[in-house]
């Protein structure tokens, strides 16, 4: 039988403050929402890029074309018809106004002078109703714009034929676009974004606590009462950051937990991208972020402790933020080329180990193992600087 | 017990505290009495472990606080110069934290915390946060939680500073309770009334040293003066803050 040893007293006092300042933060609106918002930011942005893909998709997809006064041009509507991911529906009443409030996104209105004009050769009049300010429908609304287009040529070719004149005559360009943005590749730049969603829920999440339970402990002038009970400076810093990377690491969790949630609701498969995901990849994701959340609250607790007042901290914070999202915006602009000593980098190291498992090709544990060492080592020494400023008279009663 | 022996603290080039040596005994109320700007508060956060003295010693109960500082901590009780409260917890909490930090738990814990609450009449704030707290409220939990692990050496540091009349009274009896007790009490201020009502012993500072030492009595004897306010006038010099 195993026996609990008592812990030693310094690391009671650890738990006693590390407690407290869970229970505090937890009361705290402004903590919270922090945390709230740094958790569902990373979701929220992947959740859109997703939403994107799926229009692109769309567009392939069905069109549904109300057409008003079909009966003016039966030839038309056959044409339209007879096109793949073509519906034909009846058009409403008050087309403009049914786009208005998009219960359409799209009216063709056919005049009842249609007929005639087209009889007679002469250009005939077909109104497009459409809402160019919607960002949503405009793949579709190109989309009927072409077909449009393309039985305008076709007719026109017929008609110069029947006159005896070459069709190419009239079309002196042939344009050709060349697409060479792919759809596996916005897939591929939706799962980059999630490594940096996860490093930004990192420093978000541990935040307000970190700067709270420093710079905020010193501006409610708690902190000479607190450190006049028999705690060592050491053990104060400790429950402090712990505090502060427990609050990151549960950010981190939840954003990497709804973002690969989410991207179950991708198609990937049919995107041409392999992408499968379970719970070795999850612990690989943790085994790689979780370590770096001692790194940022001790980063963020030394340099609240070193701010003379909550506001500046703030400001701190925002600054330090930058890190982060230098390493992924680096890393989605230029392919990194994954060189072993990069894992020994905090913050890079964890970019490069996050792609990994998303990309579904796992580096050694040795990589994990070095990335994590780092950060841990890196943590120990922003938290004895923290030490060192806790018993610093200048940064304990203000300068 | 608290000893003050020859404690000498810099700011730059300034003297805050130039050599002061005093003695606060068991069973007695001593009181710190200077204008502002003596060296009072240097004096106190010297003897409380949160400012290392350039020179001299402290001992607390034959401890040596600048050798060993958590020992000499843990037999202190201090109401610091800024005693600022956590405004999300309640008075029971605050009195916790402050008693567990200190190893206390469990029963006894929770039995000395509504012992604190009882005494200095703060049950009805036990489960209320701090937030929205008088100024006498938040002073008098501040104390509960310099208490809670009975200390036998007191420092409080100018306690009845901006408090009003019935706080005032409250925060004498408690200091009243603690000597009856037998503990050493050690407090600051720079009220006359105050000074002369509780204290067996005074220590008058000007200028970061020591300029008269004795009872009551004895001071209104060295100054030559009947009123303690004239004595103290006459002994810390122009009393003028610097």
């Amino acid at each position: 039988m195993k026996m609990s040893r008592p812990l030693p007293r310094w690391a009671r006092q650890v738990r006693v403050v590390l407690v407290k300042e869970l229970v505090d933060s937890f009361r705290d609106k402004r903590a919270l929402s922090s945390i709230l918002l740094s958790i569902l930011v990373g979701p929220l942005i992947t959740g859109f890029m997703m939403n994107r893909i799926a229009d692109r998709q769309k567009e392939a997809d069905e069109v549904r074309v109300p057409i008003v006064g079909a009966r003016n041009a039966p030839a038309l509507v056959q044409w339209l018809s007879q096109q793949s991911g073509v519906v034909v529906a009846t058009g409403p009443t008050d087309p403009e106004q049914a786009v208005r409030d998009q219960s359409e996104y799209i009216v063709l209105v056919v005049p009842p002078g249609y007929a005639d004009d087209f009889r007679s050769s002469r250009p005939a009049n077909i109104k497009v109703v459409a809402d160019s300010a919607r960002s949503d429908t405009r793949a579709q609304v190109e989309r009927v714009q072409r077909l449009l287009q393309q039985y305008n040529a076709e007719i026109g070719a017929l008609r110069l034929i029947g006159r005896g004149v070459s069709p190419a005559a009239a079309t002196p360009l042939k344009i050709q676009g060349v697409e060479v943005s792919t759809t596996q590749q916005r897939a591929a730049k939706l799962l980059s974004v999630i490594p940096l969603m996860v490093l930004l829920a990192a420093f978000t999440g541990a935040m307000q606590l970190a700067t709270d339970a420093t710079a905020g402990e010193r501006e409610r002038g708690s902190l000479e009462a607190l450190l006049v009970n028999p705690v060592p400076r050491g053990a104060l810093a400790l429950g402090k950051v712990t505090a502060s990377a427990l609050a990151g690491m549960l950010a981190v969790m939840v954003t990497a937990g709804l973002c690969t949630a989410l991207l179950r609701f991708i198609p990937l498969q049919e995107l041409g991208m392999r992408f499968r995901f379970g719970t070795p990849h999850m612990v690989g994701l943790m085994a790689a972020a979780l370590p770096m959340c001692l790194l940022t609250a001790s980063v963020q607790s030394c340099v609240a402790t070193l701010a003379k007042s909550f506001k500046e901290a703030q400001t701190y914070m925002g600054i330090l933020i930058l890190a982060p999202m230098l390493v992924g915006v680096m890393g989605t602009l230029y392919p990194i080329d994954h060189q072993p000593w990069m894992y020994g980098v905090p913050l890079l190291g964890q970019y490069i180990l996050l792609t990994s498992v998303l990309g579904g090709y796992a580096p050694g544990p040795l990589a994990f193992a070095a990335a994590a060492a780092t950060c841990v080592a890196c943590a120990v020494l922003m938290l004895r600087a923290t030490v060192a400023l806790l018993n610093d008279e200048r940064i304990v009663f203000g300068r | 017990m608290i000893a003050a022996i020859d404690l000498k603290k810099y700011f730059g080039p300034v003297a805050a505290v130039n050599g002061v040596t005093f003695t606060a005994y068991d069973g007695q109320v001593t009181g710190l009495l200077g204008p502002n700007g003596a060296g009072k508060t240097t004096t106190l956060r010297m003897l409380y472990g949160v400012m290392r003295p350039d020179a001299g010693t402290i001992e607390v109960d034959h401890v040596d606080a600048t050798k060993h500082p958590r020992d000499a901590q843990a037999r202190l009780g201090v109401l610091p110069d800024v005693a600022g409260l956590y405004p999300r917890l309640t008075a029971r909490e605050q009195v916790r934290y402050y008693g567990e930090l200190h190893g206390i738990d469990g029963g006894a814990l929770e039995e000395r915390t509504n012992e604190l609450l009882k005494t200095l009449d703060l049950m009805h704030l036990a489960e209320r946060r701090s937030a929205g707290y008088s100024h006498g409220e938040r002073t008098k939990v501040a104390i509960a939680r310099a208490l809670v692990h009975e200390p036998q050496n007191i420092i409080l540091d100018e306690p009845t500073n901006g408090l009003d009349v019935m706080s005032t009274r409250a925060v004498r009896a408690i200091i009243k309770r603690l000597k009856a007790e037998g503990k050493c009490v050690l407090f600051s201020s720079h009220v006359m009334q105050e000074v002369s009502a509780l204290c067996d012993s005074i220590v008058v500072i000007a200028g970061g040293k020591v300029v008269a030492h004795g009872t009551p009595d004895e001071l209104r004897a060295k100054a030559g003066y009947d009123s303690l306010e004239d004595a103290f006038v006459a002994l810390a010099g122009s009393g003028e803050p610097r």
